[in-house]
C-alpha cells in the first residue's frame, strides 16, 4: 500500500510558500550583494550567522507553535525569557552557572503553570491572561534588577556562561549523517519529500566544508526542533495535541485529557522561553531590564509565517523555524547590505500580512468545498432536529 | 371567522439543491384570530415550511396567498413588512444588549434610542402584561423571559400572523403558562398564530385547528375540538415510507454489564437507576430537552456536576471521559461535527484517536481504517480522506468506528442517525444490532421512535430529566410511545 502524494498541494503556495519565500529572499539579497561588489552573501559563515541570530526566536517559536496548535496563545514569552535571564545573571555569581540556569528555567516554568492554570481552570481567555503576565513579569524583572543592568562579575562563572552560549560546534559530519539518515528513511518509506530534504542538507554540508562550525544555540535550536517535530509527527501525544486544537470537545469525548494537554503547552512554551532567556543571559553575561521587549511579537510572526493557524489544530514547527529564518534574513540583509534600516519594519510587516493572505486565500477552495459538503445534504434534517 | 382566510398555501413544494424534497405539496389555511397548531416528526418539513413563510428560503413550487393576494417573499424583511413575524426556536437575541435594544433591532436609521421608539416598545410590553424591564440586559434574564422578549420583538412590527417554532421546548411549567396566556391574548386581539410544538397536550389545549405534516405532506388538517391526543399521535407516526422491520433478537440472558445507580445532575437529570445487560439494546425515548443527551454524558463522565454511581461489570467506570474510555465505555455524541470528529484529520487519524500508546503506527492505523471502511461500508476513496469532507452518514460511521476496539464493552449512542439518509441509516441500525450480538451493551437515544421500536430490546421513556416508564417495544406502537414521551404536565394545568 503506497500513500499517494498530492503533488499540487504539497508544492502549492499554501504548503510550501514559506520555503519559496526564504529561497527568493536569499537569491535576491545575494544578487544585490553581488551587484554592489560586496562579499558573497550566501557564504556558509553568513548563513550560519543568520541561523544564530534567529535561534532564540526559533526556540520560542517552536514552543509557540505547539501552543497555537492546541488552540491557545502566549504573549508572555519574551517577558518570561527576560525574567529567566535576570534570575540567571542575578544568581550565577553566588550559586554557580548550572544551578542558576536551573533556577531560571524553573522560574519560567512556574509562570507557565500559572498562565495555564488560570486559562484552563478559571476559564479566562489566554490572550488576556498572557497579556497580563507579559506586563507583570516585565515589572518583576524591573523589581529584581532594580531598573539597572545586571552583570556577572566573577570571571570563572562568566567564562562558563560564555562557553555555554558561544562555543563553536563543528556540524559537518552530523549534518552529513542526518542527510544520510533522511535519504535512507526516504528510500525505505518511499517518501520523496524526505529525500528532497536529505539532498538539501547534504548539499549545504558539502558546500560549507568539513571545517564548518556553528554557534551552540544553533545546535540547541536544531535539537529542540527535531525533538518537538518527532513528537508531533510520530507519537500519539502529537496527534492528541492536534486533536485538542482541532476540536476540543470531540477530543474530550474521545477520552483525551484536554486540560493536561493545554496546560502542558503553557509549560512547554514557558520552559522554552526560560531556556532562550538563559542563552540570552549567557550571550553577554549581563541583562538590562528592557531586554527582549517586543520579541513575543516576532515569535508569533514566525509561527504565522510558517502557516500555523491561530484557530488551532494545524501548524508545523519546521515551517515556524523557516519563518523565523525568513524574518532574520530580512534583518540581516538590511544590515549587511546597508539597505536603509528605516524600511525594515515596513517590509517585515508587509511580509507577514502577505503570508497570512496567501494561507487564507490558498485555503479557500478547499474550505469552500468542505462547507458545501457539510451543510447542503444535512440542512433540512438538521434544522428539524435542532 | 366567516371572512376570507388570512393565509392560504396551495401545493407548496420545496426541493433542496441536492434533490431532497422537504415539502411535497402542502395545503394550509390560517384564519385571523385563530391558533393553528403545526405538528410533525423530525424531518417532516415543519421548519422548512416556517422558513418559506418567513421569507428566509424560496419555495420551489405551489403558491402562497396572503390576504387574498398571491405573494412571493424573497427575503425575511418583505415577509415582515407584509405582517408576518416569526419567532424561531433558538431565540435569536443579542445577549449583551438591553431588552429595549433587542426589540428595536430591526429599526432603521436615526438615533440609537429615541423617545418614540421607546414608547412603542413600552406599549408592546404593556400589551404582554409587562413581563420584563425594558432596560434589563437580555443575557441576565431567565430563559422564559427571553422567550417573552422574542415575542415582543416579533410584535414590534404589529404582525397579523405570528409564527412560533416550539416556543415552549426549553421552558419550565410556569414559564410555559406565561407563553400560553400570551398566545391566547394575541389571538383575542385578532392575530393569527401558527404554533409549532412537540407537546400534544398543549396543542390540544391551546389550538383551534391542527395540521400534521409527514414526509413533506399535510396528512391531517382538522378542528382541534374533533381530535384527541391519540388521533394526533397516530397521524404523526403514520405508516412512514422508511418503515423499519423489527427483527426479533434472542433476549440476552446475561447479568447486568452496565449499572447506573442514582445518577443525577442538578437541573438536568433526576436520580436515575437502571441497568443494561451485555448484548442488550436499551432505547431511550424522549422529546427534545427531556434530558436524553444529559443522561448519556453523565454515564460517560462528561458532566462534572453529575453525582451517582456507574458500574461496569461491578466496577466503578470512573468520573471523567478518559477513565470511562479506559473502563470500556464509548460515546457517539449527538452533534457529530461539534463533538464527534476532528474535521481536519483523516479517517485513519480520527479512528485512532482513543488509542493509547506512545508511537503512532501508521501502517496498522491505515489497515484498521481500511478494514473499517470496508466493514461499515464507508463511502470514501481511502483512509487518508479528511472526515470533514465526508457526508453526514459516512462521518457518523467513522465516529462509530473509532470505538470498535476490543476494549469497548458499553456503547452509548446519541441520535446516531440524525441528519443521515435512509441507506446509511439502515446500515447503522444493522451495525448496532450486530455489535449487540457480539456482546456489547448498547444504550440508544433516538428521536426516531420507529428506530427504537425496530432495534431495541427495552425502551426507557424519559421526560423532564426523569425516567417515567419502561416499555417492551413489542407491545407498543409509535403513537403510544409519542404519547408517553410528550405528556409534559397534566391537562388541567394548561387549561388554568
Amino acid at each position: 500500500m503506497t500513500r499517494s502524494i498530492d503533488w499540487r498541494r504539497t508544492f502549492g503556495l499554501r504548503e510550501a510558500g514559506v520555503y519559496y519565500a526564504l529561497l527568493i529572499l536569499l537569491v535576491l539579497l545575494a544578487a544585490i550583494a553581488h551587484s554592489r561588489g560586496l562579499p558573497n552573501y550566501l557564504s556558509p559563515q553568513n548563513l550560519g550567522n543568520i541561523v544564530y541570530q534567529a535561534s532564540l526566536v526559533g526556540i520560542m517559536g517552536v514552543a509557540m507553535t505547539v501552543m497555537l496548535i492546541t488552540g491557545a496563545f502566549d504573549l508572555s514569552v519574551a517577558s518570561v525569557a527576560a525574567l529567566a535571564a535576570a534570575v540567571l545573571v542575578g544568581l550565577a555569581p553566588s550559586i554557580g552557572f548550572p544551578l542558576a540556569a536551573g533556577a531560571a528555567i524553573v522560574t519560567a516554568i512556574a509562570v507557565g503553570i500559572f498562565n495555564g492554570a488560570v486559562v484552563q481552570f478559571v476559564g479566562i481567555n489566554a490572550f488576556i491572561v498572557t497579556l497580563g503576565t507579559l506586563t507583570a513579569v516585565r515589572g518583576l524583572v524591573l523589581v529584581l534588577t532594580d531598573g539597572r543592568s545586571l552583570m556577572v562579575e566573577r570571571p570563572e562563572v562568566l567564562q562558563q556562561m560564555l562557553a555555554f552560549e558561544s562555543t563553536r560546534v563543528p556540524v559537518f559530519w552530523a549534518a552529513l549523517l542526518f542527510a544520510v539518515a533522511l535519504l535512507a528513511l526516504a528510500a525505505w518509506k518511499r517518501r520523496p519529500l524526505d529525500a528532497l530534504a536529505g539532498i538539501v542538507v547534504a548539499v549545504f554540508a558539502l558546500l560549507a566544508g568539513s571545517d564548518f562550525t556553528v554557534a551552540a544555540p544553533v545546535v540547541y535550536l536544531a535539537l529542540f526542533t527535531l525533538a518537538v517535530w518527532a513528537v508531533l509527527r510520530f507519537t500519539v501525544i502529537g496527534r492528541r495535541i492536534y486533536a485538542v486544537g482541532g476540536n476540543a470537545e470531540a477530543a474530550r469525548l474521545s477520552g483525551i485529557n484536554v486540560h493536561a494537554y493545554k496546560l502542558g503547552a503553557f509549560v512547554l512554551s514557558s520552559a522554552a522561553a526560560g531556556f532562550a532567556g538563559v542563552l540570552f543571559g549567557c550571550r553577554l553575561g549581563a541583562i538590562n531590564p528592557t531586554a527582549l521587549q517586543g520579541t513575543e511579537l516576532t515569535v508569533i510572526a514566525a509561527a504565522i509565517l510558517g502557516g500555523t493557524s491561530l484557530l488551532g489544530g494545524a501548524g508545523s514547527v519546521l515551517k515556524t523555524v523557516v519563518g523565523a529564518l525568513l524574518l532574520f534574513t530580512l534583518t540581516n540583509g538590511f544590515n549587511v547590505l546597508d539597505l536603509g534600516a528605516s524600511y525594515q519594519g515596513l517590509i517585515e510587516g508587509a511580509v507577514v500580512i502577505a503570508a497570512a493572505a496567501i494561507y487564507t486565500v490558498g485555503g479557500d477552495r478547499r474550505r469552500a468545498r468542505r462547507a458545501t459538503v457539510d451543510t447542503a445534504p444535512a440542512a433540512p434534517a438538521v434544522a428539524e432536529a435542532g | 371567522m366567516v371572512d376570507a382566510p388570512l393565509l392560504e398555501l396551495h401545493g407548496l413544494e420545496k426541493v433542496w439543491p441536492n434533490g431532497t424534497a422537504a415539502l411535497r405539496g402542502v395545503d394550509l389555511t390560517v384564519r385571523a384570530g385563530s391558533v393553528h397548531g403545526l405538528l410533525g416528526a423530525n424531518g417532516a418539513g415543519k421548519s422548512t415550511l416556517i422558513k418559506v413563510l418567513a421569507g428566509a428560503i424560496p419555495a420551489s413550487g405551489g403558491n402562497v396567498t396572503w390576504r387574498g393576494e398571491t405573494v412571493r417573499w424573497t427575503n425575511p424583511r418583505a415577509a415582515r413588512a407584509d405582517g408576518i413575524a416569526t419567532i424561531y426556536q433558538h431565540i435569536p437575541l443579542v445577549p449583551t444588549l438591553s431588552v429595549l435594544e433587542n426589540m428595536l433591532l430591526e429599526q432603521r436609521g436615526g438615533w440609537r434610542l429615541d423617545r418614540a421608539a421607546r414608547e412603542r416598545a413600552a406599549a408592546v410590553a404593556q400589551s404582554l402584561g409587562d413581563p420584563f424591564d425594558l432596560d434589563a440586559i437580555v443575557g441576565n434574564l431567565p430563559i422564559g423571559t427571553r422567550q417573552m422578549v422574542a415575542i415582543a420583538q416579533g410584535l414590534m412590527s404589529d404582525p397579523a400572523l405570528l409564527i412560533m417554532d416550539e416556543p415552549t421546548a426549553s421552558l419550565a411549567g410556569d414559564e410555559r403558562e406565561q407563553v400560553y396566556r400570551t398566545i391566547r391574548r394575541l389571538a383575542g386581539e385578532g392575530r393569527a398564530i401558527l404554533f409549532v410544538s412537540h407537546f400534544l397536550d398543549e396543542i390540544v389545549a391551546l389550538t383551534d385547528k391542527v395540521t400534521v405534516l409527514r414526509d413533506g405532506r399535510a396528512v391531517l388538517d382538522a378542528e382541534t375540538a374533533n381530535l384527541d391526543e391519540a388521533a394526533i399521535a397516530a397521524a404523526i407516526a403514520g405508516r412512514s415510507v422508511t418503515a423499519l422491520e423489527r427483527v426479533e433478537r434472542q433476549a440476552p440472558a446475561g447479568d447486568a454489564l452496565l449499572e447506573v445507580r442514582n445518577l443525577a445532575s442538578p437541573g438536568k437529570l433526576a436520580p436515575t437507576s437502571f441497568s443494561v445487560a451485555a448484548g442488550e439494546i436499551v432505547g431511550i425515548a424522549g422529546m427534545l430537552g427531556s434530558g436524553r443527551s444529559e443522561l448519556l454524558h453523565a454515564i460517560f463522565g462528561a458532566d462534572p456536576a453529575a453525582r451517582g454511581v456507574v458500574l461496569l461489570g461491578g466496577e466503578e467506570a470512573g468520573r471523567d471521559p478518559a477513565e470511562a474510555v479506559g473502563a470500556g465505555v464509548a460515546l457517539v455524541p449527538e452533534d457529530r461535527a461539534a463533538q464527534g470528529f476532528i474535521p481536519g484529520m483523516t479517517i485513519a487519524e480520527n479512528i485512532a484517536l482513543p488509542h493509547d500508546g506512545w508511537l503512532i503506527a501508521p501502517r496498522r492505523e491505515r489497515a484498521a481504517a481500511t478494514a473499517a471502511i470496508e466493514d461499515l461500508a464507508i463511502k470514501a476513496p481511502d483512509p487518508d480522506a479528511l472526515v470533514g469532507e465526508l457526508s453526514g452518514g459516512n462521518a457518523q460511521k467513522v465516529v462509530i468506528a473509532k470505538w470498535l476496539t476490543p476494549r469497548t464493552r458499553v456503547l452509548l449512542l446519541d441520535e446516531p442517525t440524525a441528519g443521515i439518509d435512509i441507506g446509511a441509516r439502515t446500515d447503522i441500525l444493522r451495525l448496532i444490532r450486530r455489535l449487540a450480538d457480539q456482546g456489547l451493551a448498547v444504550l440508544l437515544v433516538s428521536s426516531e421512535f420507529e428506530e427504537l421500536l425496530a432495534v431495541t430490546d427495552r425502551i426507557l421513556v424519559l421526560r423532564d430529566g426523569a425516567i417515567v416508564a419502561e416499555v417492551d417495544p413489542a407491545t407498543i406502537d409509535e403513537a403510544g410511545l409519542i404519547q408517553l414521551a410528550s405528556g409534559t404536565q397534566s391537562r388541567t394545568e394548561i387549561a388554568a
